[in-house]
């Protein structure tokens, strides 16, 4: 089985410019899929570096804030890797990655019956008391992700995806595998649930 | 957070930034580090691996079938020649010319 291979991504990248994301961010995300295609591991490693801590995200989004967050992107990435081939070019890689990055974490929650639970610190569940500025902003962030993992599944994901990702409806409709409706649906009642949840901190949130 | 209708196409700029900070941790160089070295690791599957994944399955498969066959193959072997000519067809001579009528009758009469 061969490894990482090192062939045409040297072509694509420009030496002169030292930070790689400089070096790489003009590549579109369609050649790197196609070099990765032909066993160049440097063109998928480039992919990993700029869709890893999205992905992480939206699999943290579905299982929670825990190990098997990661092992769902883990396992993603390494079944996109494999799958490469059957990426169509002529689609967008986004959310080709990011369905099948949502699949994994789907499916190892399903496995695991991980319902990951944050408990709420009193003072932040009253919403009445007002330490300083920092501790509140991460009191807000705290209650912010157990509110999300309250949501429906695919609430959780669609909203994290459109707001939080920059996905449009249609990209999030694809990784959903729903109508465009349905996504507007989905993200609509998901901020109105977060907005009743976060009621307390709503006039403070920047 | 703002209000919005579901017919609304702008993004929530607010909620957008609170998840992705509520989402992400301070770990994420490493982790990206480490997915990567994960990919690395795993390699990528030749359409030679997909074979040799199957290879076992279809020699055992291959095998059973030659046993089956083995096991099954007398009952529909080809009959044997003596069977064949048991089978065949009585072959009838026939006189190019029909005999006279005094040929047949002492045939007859002589038990032929």
């Amino acid at each position: 089985m061969p490894s990482v291979v090192r062939t045409g991504v040297e072509r694509v990248r420009t030496p002169q410019r030292s930070p790689q994301d400089e070096r790489t961010s003009q590549v579109e995300d369609s050649e790197l899929a196609r070099l990765a295609a032909k066993g160049d591991g440097d063109a998928f490693g480039i992919l990993v570096e700029r869709y890893g801590a999205s992905a992480r995200r939206v699999a943290r989004a579905i299982l929670g804030m825990d190990e098997d967050a990661d092992d769902a992107v883990q396992d993603g990435f390494i079944s996109a890797w494999r799958g490469i081939a059957r990426y169509d070019p002529t689609r967008p890689f986004r959310p080709w990655l990011t369905r099948i990055v949502a699949n994994s974490a789907l499916d190892l929650g399903r496995k695991r019956k991980v319902r990951h639970t944050v408990a709420i610190p009193e003072h932040a569940a009253s919403g009445t008391i007002r330490p300083d500025r920092a501790t509140d902003h991460s009191l807000f962030r705290e209650r912010l992700r157990v509110a999300l993992e309250e949501l429906p599944e695919r609430q959780r994901i669609a909203v994290t995806l459109f707001d939080a990702e920059g996905y449009s409806h249609a990209e999030v409709a694809e990784v959903l595998k729903v109508p465009e409706g349905t996504v507007r649906s989905y993200v609509f009642h998901a901020r109105r649930a977060l907005r009743r949840a976060l009621g307390a901190f709503k006039e403070d949130a920047p | 957070m703002t209000e919005q209708t579901p017919f609304a196409n702008e993004r929530d700029q607010s909620l957008g930034v609170e998840l992705r900070a509520a989402l992400d941790t301070a770990d994420t160089d490493v982790f990206i580090g480490r997915l990567k070295t994960a990919v690395a690791d795993a390699g990528v599957e030749t359409s030679w691996d997909v074979l040799a994944a199957w290879a076992p399955r279809g020699l055992v498969a291959a095998f059973a079938a030659a046993v089956l066959i083995w096991l099954i193959g007398p009952s529909s072997a080809p009959p044997a020649p003596a069977a064949l000519m048991a089978s065949a067809p009585i072959q009838i001579e026939v006189a190019p010319t029909l005999p006279e009528a005094v040929v047949i009758t002492v045939a007859v009469m002589e038990g032929r």
